[in-house]
This record gives C-alpha cells, sequence and structure tokens, in this order.
C-alpha cells in the first residue's frame, strides 16, 4: 500500500474541488508528507524536494478541476507528482533522454540467484538508500515511482516518456545498477549526475 | 531446459506478463529450481526496494505544514497593495515632491534620487568624500563574516537569545520617548510662566510656546511658534516655524519656511523652502541648511553649510561657510571669519564693506561640465556597485546557502514578496525618517534601525539578480558555481538596465519593493524552519 493510499473521503476532496478552503487545508495536511517523502526520493536535495512540494501542491490546486473521481486520488496526486519531479530535473539537465538506445542493448543474463539474496540479505534499508542516492536521475525516479508511489507500468511510462513495453527494462536495468553499486562496484555509475 | 530470463521473471512478479506466457512460467518454475531462485531473489529484492524507499519518515520542514503561501485569501493583497498605494502617496506628496522641487531649486536636477542620497549622506558626514557602494558593501561583507563566525560558535539557543535581546533593546529604546508629555489638540498653547518639567510631544494645527519645557520639544504641526524657553531640542515638522525664544539646545527644522529671531545655543538644521535668520538671532553652534532660499542675516558662531539656491548673507558666520546653489550675495554687513567655499552656477556677489577672512573661493559649474562629472561618477558607481553587490551575493549563497535559496524561492513567488516589500518600505522610510531625527538628538536607536534595514535594501538586488539570471539561463543545477554564474549576469542586467533614465529608477524601486520582501520572507522561513526543526514528526497517514 502506497503511503498516501487511505481514503480522505471522496466528499472532501469533491469539496476541495469546489473551492472549500477548509477541505483542501485538511487534503494538504493529509498528502503533504507524502509527496514531500516522494520528492525528497526522487530529486537531490531537502530544498529541493521542499520547493517540489510547494510547487506540486500550488499546481495541484490549480488541476484539481481536472481530477477525475473514479481513479485514485493519491495516483492521481503522485502523477502531477512525478511529473513535476521530472520537470524539475530536465530543467537541472539531471535526466538523461538518450539512455533509451541503451536500454534495448542491454544484456539480459540469468543472475545468480544465491549471489543476489547474500547481496539482499547483507545490505540495510539504509545502505539501499544511500546506494539510491547514486543511481541516475531516471534509474531512480523508475524506482521511486514503482516501489514508493506504486505507480501502474502506464503511468511510469506517462511520466518517464518511455514506451510502455520498455518500464520492465528501464526498472530492471535500475536494479542493475544499484547491484553495482551495493557490490561497491558502481564507481562512475553517477557520472551522469552534474550535481 | 531453457529458462526463463531475468526480465521475464521480473514481468511474471510484477503482473505485467501477458497470461499465456506467465502460465508457461509459472509451470516452468515447478520443474525448475533455478528459475523459483531466480523469483525468489527478485521478490525478495522488491520487498528491500520497498522498505529502503518507505522507511525513514523523514519529518516533514516547518514550511511545508503550513500550506502553500499563494493560498493567501485575496483581500489580504488587496488590503496590502492599497496599504502600499496609500502609503506610496503619503511618500510623494508629502515626501519626495517638495524635496525634489527645493532640490531643483539648490541647483541640483533633482531626477537621479541615488545620487541626491549619496550626496546629502556625504554632506551630513561633513566634508568627505561620497559613500559608494563598494564602501557599504565592504561594511556588509564585514557583518555577514561576523554572523557567520557568531553562528558557529553559538548553539542555535544562543543566537536567538541574542537574537532576542537585541530586538527587546530595540523596542526598549524607544520608551524613553514615550516618557514625555504627549499633547494633542487644535490649539496647543503653553502660556507664559509655565513650565513642563519634561519632553514635551505636540501635535495640532498650530502649537504655541510662550513658557518654559524643561526638555526637547517635538512638534508636529502646521504653526509652531516658540517665544518661550526650550532648554532641551526643538525638533518640529510644520509648514511654518517660528522661534523667537531662547533655545537651549539644537534645532531641527522640517518646514516650508523657517524664521529664526532667538538665541539657539546649539546647532541649527533646517530643510525649508525658506529659512530667515533674523539679524538679532544668534546661533551658537554651526548651520547646516538645505533651503531654496535663505536670508541670513543673523550670527551663527560657527560653520554655515548649505545647499541653498539662493543665499543673501548679512550676518556673521564665525567659522567657514560652504555654499552649494545657484547664486551668494555677502551684503556689505556680513561677516566671514574662516574659509569660505562657493559651489554654483552664478559667480558670487560680495558688496564693498564685507569682511571676509579670504576672498571666496568658487567654483562656477556649467552643465555640460556638470553632466559629463556625474556621469563618469555614475559609471564609477555602477561597476563598483556591482562588484560589491555580486561579492556580497556569493557570500550569502557560501556561508548562508540554505537563506540564499529559501529567499530565492521567494523571490520566485513575485506577489507576496512585493506586497510584503512594499509595506516593508513604507514603514521603513517613516523609520528613516525617524532615523534622522534621533541621529540628530544622539539616541541609537536611529542608528540601529538603519543598520537593520540597510543591509536588507543593499541584499535585494542579490536575489532579484539571481532570479532574473535563473529565468534567463534557465534553472540551476545545485553546483555553487553555476548559481553564482547566473546571480553575475542577472546583476549585470539590473545595473545596465538601471542607468536607463527615469524607468532604471522606476526599475530600481521595484527591485527594491520585490527583493526587501523576499528577503524578510527568507529570514522568516529560515527561522522558522530552524526553530520547528525538532517540532514532533508528522505521523504518516496510513
Amino acid at each position: 500500500m502506497s503511503p498516501a493510499e487511505q481514503a480522505i473521503a471522496p466528499e472532501r476532496i469533491a469539496q476541495a474541488k469546489a473551492g472549500n478552503a477548509e477541505a483542501w487545508g485538511e487534503l494538504y495536511r493529509q498528502y503533504a508528507p507524502a509527496i514531500f517523502r516522494f520528492c525528497r526520493r526522487a530529486l537531490p536535495t531537502r530544498e529541493d524536494a521542499e520547493d517540489a512540494t510547494m510547487d506540486i501542491f500550488i499546481k495541484v490546486r490549480q488541476k484539481l478541476s481536472q481530477y477525475d473521481a473514479s481513479r485514485p486520488f493519491s495516483a492521481w496526486l503522485y502523477t502531477v507528482a512525478a511529473n513535476h519531479c521530472w520537470d524539475v530535473l530536465r530543467r537541472r539537465k539531471l535526466r538523461q533522454d538518450l539512455e533509451t538506445g541503451e536500454v534495448e542493448t542491454m544484456p539480459l543474463e540469468h543472475p545468480d540467484p544465491g549471489q543476489l539474496d547474500r547481496l539482499i540479505e547483507s545490505r540495510s534499508s539504509q545502505e539501499v538508500r544511500r546506494a539510491l542516492d547514486q543511481l541516475p536521475s531516471r534509474s531512480r525516479m523508475a524506482l521511486v515511482l514503482r516501489y514508493y508511489a506504486e505507480m501502474s507500468y502506464d503511468d511510469i511510462a506517462g511520466t518517464l516518456g518511455v514506451r510502455r513495453t520498455f518500464v520492465g527494462v528501464v526498472l530492471l536495468r535500475a536494479r542493475h545498477q544499484l547491484r553495482e553499486i551495493l557490490q561497491g562496484t558502481g564507481a562512475g555509475l553517477a557520472t551522469g549526475e552534474s550535481a | 531446459m531453457i529458462h526463463f530470463d531475468e526480465m521475464a521473471c521480473l514481468l511474471y512478479l510484477e503482473g505485467q506478463l501477458d497470461p499465456v506466457r506467465a502460465q508457461e512460467l509459472s509451470a516452468h518454475t515447478e520443474q525448475c529450481a533455478s528459475c523459483r531462485a531466480v523469483l525468489q531473489a527478485l521478490q525478495h529484492e522488491t520487498i528491500l526496494l520497498s522498505s529502503a524507499l518507505t522507511e525513514d519518515n523523514e519529518a516533514i520542514p516547518a514550511r511545508l505544514i503550513s500550506q502553500p503561501a499563494r493560498a493567501w485569501p485575496s483581500w489580504v493583497w488587496t488590503l496590502a497593495f492599497g496599504i502600499f498605494a496609500a502609503g506610496a502617496y503619503w511618500l510623494w506628496a508629502d515626501g519626495i515632491a517638495p524635496w525634489f522641487a527645493q532640490l531643483s531649486n539648490a541647483g541640483f536636477g533633482g531626477t537621479d534620487m541615488f545620487s541626491m542620497i549619496v550626496f546629502s549622506g556625504a554632506f551630513w558626514e561633513g566634508w568627505s568624500d561620497m559613500i559608494d557602494a563598494m564602501q557599504i558593501g565592504a561594511v556588509i561583507l564585514a557583518a555577514i563574516l561576523v554572523i557567520a563566525w557568531f553562528r558557529r560558535r553559538l548553539r542555535r539557543p544562543a543566537a536567538l537569545a541574542v537574537v532576542v535581546s537585541a530586538l527587546l533593546f530595540a523596542l526598549a529604546l524607544p520608551q524613553h520617548a514615550s516618557a514625555a508629555e504627549v499633547l494633542r489638540g487644535r490649539a496647543v498653547l503653553i502660556p507664559s510662566g509655565n513650565v513642563v518639567h519634561n519632553d514635551l510631544i505636540v501635535a495640532g494645527p498650530s502649537v504655541t510656546v510662550d513658557g518654559t519645557i524643561e526638555g526637547d520639544l517635538i512638534a508636529f504641526t502646521r504653526n509652531l511658534t516658540v517665544t518661550g524657553h526650550v532648554t532641551g531640542d526643538v525638533i518640529a515638522f510644520a509648514e511654518q516655524s517660528m522661534i523667537d525664544g531662547i533655545v537651549d539646545g539644537n534645532v531641527r527644522l522640517f518646514t516650508r519656511s523657517a524664521i529664526l529671531q532667538g538665541a539657539i545655543a546649539k546647532n541649527v538644521s533646517a530643510f525649508s523652502n525658506s529659512v530667515n535668520l533674523g539679524s538679532k538671532s544668534t546661533v551658537g553652534g554651526g548651520m547646516i541648511v538645505f533651503a531654496a532660499e535663505a536670508e541670513l542675516d543673523g550670527k551663527v558662531q560657527r560653520d554655515l553649510m548649505g545647499i541653498i539656491g539662493r543665499t543673501d548673507l548679512d550676518g556673521l558666520v564665525g567659522g567657514q561657510a560652504w555654499i552649494r546653489g545657484r547664486s551668494l550675495n555677502v551684503a556689505s554687513t556680513a561677516e566671514i571669519r574662516g574659509p569660505a567655499r562657493f559651489e554654483g552656477r552664478e559667480q558670487p556677489t560680495v558688496d564693498a564693506g564685507a569682511k571676509l577672512a579670504s576672498p571666496i573661493q568658487s567654483e562656477i559649474t556649467q552643465e555640460g561640465r556638470r553632466n559629463r562629472r556625474m556621469r563618469a561618477r555614475l559609471f564609477v558607481r555602477t561597476v563598483f556597485g556591482y562588484a560589491g553587490a555580486l561579492l556580497v551575493g556569493i557570500l550569502l549563497l557560501v556561508v548562508f546557502p540554505g537563506f540564499f535559496r529559501a529567499t530565492l524561492r521567494e523571490v520566485g513567488t513575485i506577489g507576496l514578496p512585493i506586497a510584503i516589500g512594499a509595506l516593508g518600505l513604507v514603514t521603513g522610510m517613516f523609520l528613516a525618517i525617524l532615523g534622522v531625527l534621533l541621529l540628530f538628538i544622539g539616541v541609537g536607536a536611529g542608528v540601529a534601525g538603519a543598520l537593520a534595514y540597510a543591509p536588507i535594501l543593499y541584499v535585494a538586488q542579490v536575489f532579484v539578480g539571481a532570479w532574473l539570471g535563473n529565468k534567463i539561463m534557465g534553472e540551476p543545477p545545485v553546483a555553487t558555481s553555476a548559481i553564482i554564474g547566473r546571480m553575475a549576469v542577472g546583476l549585470l542586467i539590473l545595473r545596465v538596465a538601471g542607468l536607463i533614465p527615469i524607468l532604471g529608477g522606476l526599475l530600481w524601486l521595484a527591485v527594491l519593493l520585490w527583493g526587501t520582501g523576499a528577503v524578510m520572507l527568507g529570514i522568516y522561513r529560515i527561522t522558522r524552519a530552524e526553530s520547528a526543526e525538532s517540532a514532533p514528526v508528522q505521523p504518516l497517514p496510513a
């Protein structure tokens, strides 16, 4: 279950949509922490995450009338957030738009499951988080969208601007990069980052 | 046996494989231990990833606890701009416009506000050179370094205590004045024989002091008449001021017409359309005059300095005289005991019989030459100002990156900082006027107020420049050098645009409003963030 996936009553969302300030306040208080944490994981610094959270909620308020109530609210919210963060990365030129080519040529070997299990067991959440920070933007973004925001492959494809069939490839590639960093061989992986 | 690749395993786990292939894979793993192990390992990896991403719920920053600033109701904006408009009108009608009129009478073009401020500033400092922007920049740099040094050594509560006690101190200072007697009325009269044993602050259409005030007299009125005795200073904002009595202290007048007939023991400064120093009057100290015309028949025991359109000197100047203006006439009854200097458009006239310690040194400025000189000075000031501002910006960015970013963010919201800056500037102007007064009567509060406000005004351009740079060159990467580069470009544009006549002035006014507002908001945000750092962790809604 995604961190913000609890029900704020649909009527409250409808009220916020209709311009009720109190309902909007409730909605903000409910979702701002989760969106901040999402941004924190998607963007390089805490300040960026703070800025992005503010901007996302300003956007959400403006776009609330476009929200389709048949969709889960948090999914919609994460889509707005993801698009915003991805846009921030693009403006910062931290994003690599030319990765698709490499994706198709990625060798997909059968991993050694024993070795992978040992690696996973020996690493703490904190180490994984640190390794995530070293990933290139798109890989990190893909993992965050999938395993934090629990977004569908369609939404991820829409956000990252890749074909749906490549989402799995992007995710797998990100996992491989993460494993390399965790194994201590990830030096130079983050060279695409200018931060 | 043909194994499934890792990609297929992952898609299977994530429910993304088409049903036929999913069934194949499912059947295969029942037979194949190796593929089963891959599935399990990937599953473990997914769990590790999810928990790593969802654990460590960092507390939400204080500034996000409240909703985004743009959610302010529209009436706040309306109110803020309304107050600003009223304040700006007041400032223009009662403050700047008459000054311009006076200054153009006194031989200044009156179009370059900055040079006016710098000139009058230099004038107050005495005879020293102009204070250029670089010097101000240097002082602010030093201040930033001192603050940074304190920040490193003091823990937050201690720093907070210092700030709070400084504020309390500043608040405590004006209480001195509030101990004074305050009178309001249509016509305030202190009759002859009456004694006020205190400072007196009076406001009303007409104020007359025939009695004695044992303290300072501060008056806000249309007509001020003092025929009695004031043992302290007289400070007046009045349309007409007449001092016919005895003042033991200084006289400071902001008035349209000033008539001085009595005996003033210390100094006189007058900002006035016309100043008349009667033949029977004496000024024990020096006299500073900003006026369109001045008739000085009385005795000034020490120096006379003035920016005066037309000066008629009939009386005595005990020290040196320095006058800048259009014309100077020294009558036969006049006497100047020190060196005299005149800068203006017309050659000064000295009647036969006038006693001068030395001939008047005069410098007659022609329009063209003066303009060229002004232009060169403006250019130098622009270059130094640019360098100074950039240096201050870099230092702020390096020493207080959090504050820099917070303020830059506030600049980006445009509306709110402009509104806050406008309010701040109006109150700031008021404080500055008050500060000038306090400076004269020697109370530190004026200095303290000016010291607190001036750096904010100065760094305003830094943030607007940085914002402009970002807009032009795109959002910078996190690298400091990139931010500095953008700031340099933005500041350069501001400086160059500032050279455009009239429009440049308006632009700078906008930059000041906008930037000061952002700085104030930045300070507010950063202090709030710091004080709320240890706030309880917001539980996750789940």
